[in-house]
């Protein structure tokens, strides 16, 4: 019989993956099937010699004998289906047990290995998770169709504006969307009953929002079509805790009037509880289109749309490049060339991510190398302390290799042990994270009020069965390694009366390398730390006495403001005429507040030179600003109102700006130009006319804060931001500014009044997240270091046991005994800590740099101290083996060994 | 009754094959029709017939079903698949080509080198 060419690779193919199916899957059914095919062999033997002639039992018994050892059979039976490695590998029941039995045995190696693990992977595991949160839907769209539509600008990797016309034709024409809603979140001024305004998050709505989103109001009704056409009674839906704090859950809030903004508007729903749309509102309010479509591409928006019945998120993003808006103002050509419209995770709109998500930026791939490279340390101190338990079982071992286990039996039980202690750990690891997620206020950390309504980090499926993957390579990397160095020829070196297992030079140098690092890693991170908690080194770096200080931010309400410019200087003068009040200064960024950064060109230096621009921090500025700081100029002369009205534009720089951008040379009277993104047409030159002090503008770093002051009109500052010069206790005045603002210009959004020290430049969470990602990562370190030596010395009393015992019988005193065991270990900790200080030493000069903040000599006090925590510990680490060293009794030690 | 012959390590197989050739069997059915077709002269380790049945299965050459023997008990039937089919005759072609050179070689007189 013959078939097509390559027929029989193929049905052998499937043959042999039938049977290793049946055999691995249904391995009980087979194995019966076999002992039962066996059986029926042997009965229809003796049968056949009971019918030669011989009795029944001797028939039996002779058949049996013909028949030969079954379990071996049985064995060659699997093995002849090439199921012997895997059946090698097989982690049975009984390897669990064992390798419970071991854990319970050794408590303080498992217990060490565990902690280890347990911070390892977790670890290992928080780029994974935090890259899978922010691309997870929204809450109550688990098959995630609700996707955000943008403009990305590649080249300068952010999410460039989409308007409201943009948004009208893309309604219009993308099919691959059922619906699609814009939204635009900003603070509202809101007075309730009490009539006392106060802000509060909110985000005016397309008509389809709350369709696309699925939610409806848990009382009363959603936004009506009705309620977006020009001229409708402003009506306002509130959210749950609105709800709950300001209205005491009144069930009758529908209906109520609260002025919101300057409309006094009905509540007509309350929006379910968590629901806090696009990320913090608390209040929706209906977007008339018209009423902000302005000349030109129409209002800035966001957009959110629900994907079609059976259409994918690549078929919207191919329609979505396929329909180009119409360009509606012709300069807007150039800007569309360069964007790309996506469709993303709504996640990754909000966090201004590129669209493969964190995933796509390189930093992410670093920032999880970093962290992989944390779990191998971990996991090579484990493989230390398993090689450490292990050597205690030589013996078992050697009996079973003689017993004729093979060695990848041996390697696999050694597997599994490590690998219930990886699984223990990771659900130590994963359950503390989790439970830390859920009772940490992040938002706190990260400097916001609240988290984004829809980000949750909290552990996921996807996050077990990662975690259980880092487990199971982590067993392999710490169990595996050491389990094969030790079933080689050490075991047959044992077998012959040798001692088999040694520590070799390579975890010698693990252990100084671990405490090298530990040393260092502490240093740096306690640095970091007594950094951002320096308040008066902060305060310092604002160039005022910034405690005397009351910041206050103003904003026109809305687009549709009036004159908001007379608003603010009459509110200025108002200010400035309060009793109490030493100074006003407005800027759109005050000191120790986060500037914006623009790229400027300078004429005559390098930058022009090369066309390279540099990034510096810019200020619009008040002409009276400087004065109301208290600030005299240093060089050159202060603002003075011709600065607004004349032809030539005029800048005060600060020192830092003369040192980096122009080289210490002579400011007065340089020039330097804003330069534009792209090819489009830099501003015009600016005169350098006063160089000021370093005012707050890099707290962290004054060196780094290169800075640029331009005079600007009231009215074109914003956000507004005004410092008031109050003296001690600046908050006591917020109450009287608000009557003020109130009175002279109620068109003004006013924020919540606050000490100008509350601020923190984006530099200081920088440093803030370095420091506690240093100080878990030192800790780990610290760990990590502790437990190699343990396991060291650990394996060290085992290994000399008999010579100890013979020494000790000899009349060694204990000091000597435990000087004898401890050299080693006081050698690498000495050249650890060697290597460690001046590396800390370096790191803390290099990263963090002499700044005012932190004289040199503060920070290499917090390196001393991290020494001494490493040394702490290593001794505590020491302690237990040394004890075991002194309860050595020679008898004893000798009889074991003999 | 012959003399018996150890098979060669890779003729087991083969021997296999040609007794199922002739018919559904079970694995006691095997060896004595390996016995009965041999003239008893070829001995076949009870035990080892097993993992060779199980290798023959698992490469696709034989097929199994559970049936009823004999003696009226479960037993399970082997029988040829197409592809062991394939395999028995390539297979016994070789053999019998190696064993026809082999004779040939081997009844060589003096005056025929």
């Amino acid at each position: 019989m013959s078939g097509p060419p390559g027929w029989a690779a193929v049905a052998g193919a499937l043959a042999r993956l039938r049977s290793w199916y049946r055999s691995i899957i249904h391995r009980d059914a087979t194995e019966r099937a076999i002992r039962e095919e066996f059986e029926q062999h042997i009965a229809l033997h003796t049968e056949r010699l009971v019918r030669e002639g011989l009795a029944p039992d001797a028939a039996a018994r002779q058949a049996r004998v013909a028949f030969g050892h079954a379990e071996s059979h049985r064995v060659d039976a699997r093995a002849s289906r090439g199921l012997r490695w895997y059946d090698q590998l097989r982690v049975s029941a009984l390897d669990v047990k064992l390798g419970l039995r071991m854990l319970a045995k050794h408590p303080v190696i498992s217990v060490a290995a565990v902690l280890a693990l347990a911070v390892g992977i977790p670890v290992g595991l928080a780029p994974s998770h935090i890259a899978a949160a922010v691309e997870a839907p929204l809450p109550g769209d688990p098959a995630h169709r609700i996707r955000a539509i943008r403009y990305w600008d590649p080249a300068a990797v952010a999410v460039a504006a989409t308007t409201t016309s943009e948004f009208a034709y893309w309604s219009r024409e993308l099919r691959s969307f059922s619906a699609l809603a814009a939204f635009r979140a900003s603070p509202i001024q809101v007075a309730l009953d009490d009539g006392r305004p106060e802000p509060l998050e909110a985000a005016q709505v397309s008509a389809a929002t709350f369709a696309v989103l699925g939610v409806v109001p848990q009382r009363g009704r959603a936004l009506h079509p009705d309620d977006f056409v020009p001229g409708a009674a402003p009506v306002v839906l509130i959210g749950a805790q609105v709800w709950r704090t300001r209205f005491a859950s009144d069930p009758a809030v529908v209906g109520r009037v609260i002025r919101v903004g300057r409309e006094l508007s009905t509540v007509v729903g309350v929006m379910p509880e968590g629901f806090r749309f696009p990320s913090y509102a608390q209040l929706w309010l209906p977007m008339r289109l018209d009423a902000t479509a302005q000349a030109g591409g129409g209002a800035t928006v966001q957009i959110v749309g629900r994907l079609a019945q059976g259409h994918t998120a690549e078929q919207a993003q191919a329609e979505l490049e396929r329909l180009v808006p119409p360009l509606t103002v012709a300069s807007d050509a150039e800007r569309r060339a360069r964007l790309r419209p996506e469709v993303v995770p709504f996640g990754l709109l909000f966090m201004g991510l590129p669209a493969g998500g964190l995933d796509a930026m390189p930093e992410y791939y670093l920032a999880q190398l970093l962290m992989l490279v944390v779990l191998l340390v971990a996991c090579g101190n484990v493989a230390m302390l398993v090689f450490a338990q292990t050597a205690t079982r030589f013996k078992e071992i050697a009996v079973r290799s003689a017993l004729g286990a093979s060695r990848t039996r041996i390697v696999s039980q050694i597997f599994a042990e490590t690998f219930l202690l990886a699984l223990l750990s990771a659900a130590l690891g994963v359950f503390l994270v989790d439970w830390a997620l859920g009772h940490v206020n992040l938002a706190a950390i990260g400097g916001q009020t609240a988290m984004p309504y829809w980000l949750t980090l909290r552990v996921t499926s996807g996050t077990v069965v990662r975690a259980v993957l880092l487990a199971t390579l982590s067993a392999t990397a710490a169990g595996v390694i050491p389990a094969i160095g030790i079933t080689g020829r050490a075991v047959y070196q044992h077998m012959r009366g040798g001692s088999g297992v040694r520590f070799g030079r390579l975890t010698g140098v693990l252990v100084v390398a671990d405490i090298a690092v530990a040393v260092a890693a502490v240093g740096l991170s306690l640095a970091i730390v007594r950094q951002v908690t320096d308040m008066q080194g902060l305060a310092a770096a604002a160039g005022i006495p910034a405690a005397d200080y009351l910041a206050v931010e103003f904003r026109p309400s809305d687009a549709a403001a009036t004159d908001s410019g007379r608003s603010a200087r009459a509110l200025v003068t108002a200010l400035g005429a309060e009793p109490g009040v030493r100074g006003v200064a407005v800027a759109n960024a005050l000191p120790l507040m986060e500037q914006p950064s623009r790229p400027i060109e300078v004429a005559g230096g390098d930058a022009e030179a090369t066309g390279a621009q540099e990034w510096v921090r810019t200020v619009a500025a008040d002409v009276d600003y400087f004065r109301g700081l208290g600030q005299v100029v240093l060089q050159g002369r202060d603002f003075d109102r011709n600065d607004l009205e004349g032809q030539d534009r005029h800048v005060i720089v600060n020192t830092a700006f003369v040192t980096q951008l122009l080289g210490g040379r002579e400011p007065i009277g340089a020039r330097l130009r804003f330069a534009a993104r792209g090819a489009a047409a830099a501003s015009a030159w600016h005169e350098i006319v006063g160089v000021v002090p370093h005012l707050g503008i890099n707290a962290v770093n004054a060196e780094r804060g290169a800075a640029v002051y331009v005079p600007t009109a009231l009215d074109a500052i914003t956000p507004m931001h005004v410092a008031l010069h109050v003296g001690a206790a600046p908050m006591r005045l917020g109450p009287r500014v608000r009557e003020i603002a109130q009175a002279v210009a109620p068109d003004l959004y006013m924020a919540s009044p606050t000490a100008l020290t509350e601020f923190r430049q984006g530099d200081w969470y920088l440093v803030l997240g370095l420091g506690g990602g240093l100080s878990v990562l030192a800790f780990v370190l610290v760990a990590l270091a502790a437990s190699g030596l343990f396991a060291m010395l650990s394996l060290t009393v085992t290994e000399r046991t008999r010579e100890i015992g013979i020494r000790a019988a000899l009349g060694a005193s204990p000091r000597v005994l435990v000087w004898t065991v401890l050299r080693r270990s006081l050698l690498q900790i000495g050249l650890g800590a060697a290597l460690g200080l001046p590396l800390a030493a370096y790191f803390v000069s290099t990263v963090v740099g002499e700044s005012a903040a932190s004289p040199l000599w503060a920070l290499l006090i917090a390196t001393g101290l991290a020494f001494g925590i490493v040394l702490l510990v290593a001794a505590v680490s020491c302690a237990v083996p040394m004890r075991r060293v002194l309860a050595i009794e020679a008898s004893i030690a000798m009889r074991a060994e003999a | 009754m012959a003399t018996q012959a150890e098979l060669l390590p890779g003729n087991l197989d083969l021997v296999i094959l040609k007794a199922i050739s002739l018919g559904d069997v079970h694995g006691y059915g095997v060896l004595l029709r390996i016995e009965q077709i041999s003239h008893g002269a070829i001995l076949v380790q009870q035990g080892a017939l097993y993992p060779a049945l199980y290798r023959l299965e698992h490469r696709g050459l034989i097929s199994s079903t559970w049936g009823t023997s004999e003696n009226n008990r479960r037993a399970k039937y082997y029988r040829l698949t197409a592809l062991g089919e394939r395999e028995f005759r390539q297979q016994r072609t070789s053999w019998t080509r190696l064993a026809d050179a082999i004779a040939l070689a081997l009844t060589a007189t003096p005056q025929e080198v």
